[in-house]
């Protein structure tokens, strides 16, 4: 489990719009991935 | 800034953006390798991944794992304590 302190593990995956993503891109910002099961589910 | 992930593909989480109109970029990990590291699932599990969310700094270091965030709501609660 990841803590706070922690290297974020690198990425690269596409949004829902074709645009990638890594961690790179989020340098300089405070990020939140929030992960969830499925799109379109009760949560 | 927030960014939603999950293992489905493009076009699912296009109309998941749509209907809720989203106005963050929901990631598509289909491969859930990204899943993986963050422990949003574990090697040979199946299914959708768990309800976590990690916030990274500005220096791409965590700083914060919540393990339970199980609402919709969560991006943004999570937003005011940035």
């Amino acid at each position: 489990m990841l803590k706070a302190g922690d290297a974020a593990p690198d990425f690269k995956v596409k949004d829902h719009l074709g645009n990638e993503w890594t961690l790179a891109k989020l340098a300089g910002k405070n990020a939140v991935i929030w992960f969830y099961p499925k799109a379109d589910t009760p949560g | 800034m927030i960014l939603g992930a999950s293992f489905d593909t493009p076009a699912e989480n296009k109309a998941f953006a749509e209907k809720f109109s989203f106005n963050f970029p929901l990631l598509c990990d289909t491969t859930r390798a990204m899943g993986l590291a963050y422990g949003a699932t574990e090697a040979g599990a199946s299914g959708g991944a768990k309800r976590i969310a990690v916030i990274i700094g500005p220096d791409g270091k965590v700083k914060q794992f919540v393990p339970k965030a199980d609402s919709r709501s969560y991006p943004t609660e999570a937003l005011k304590d940035l």
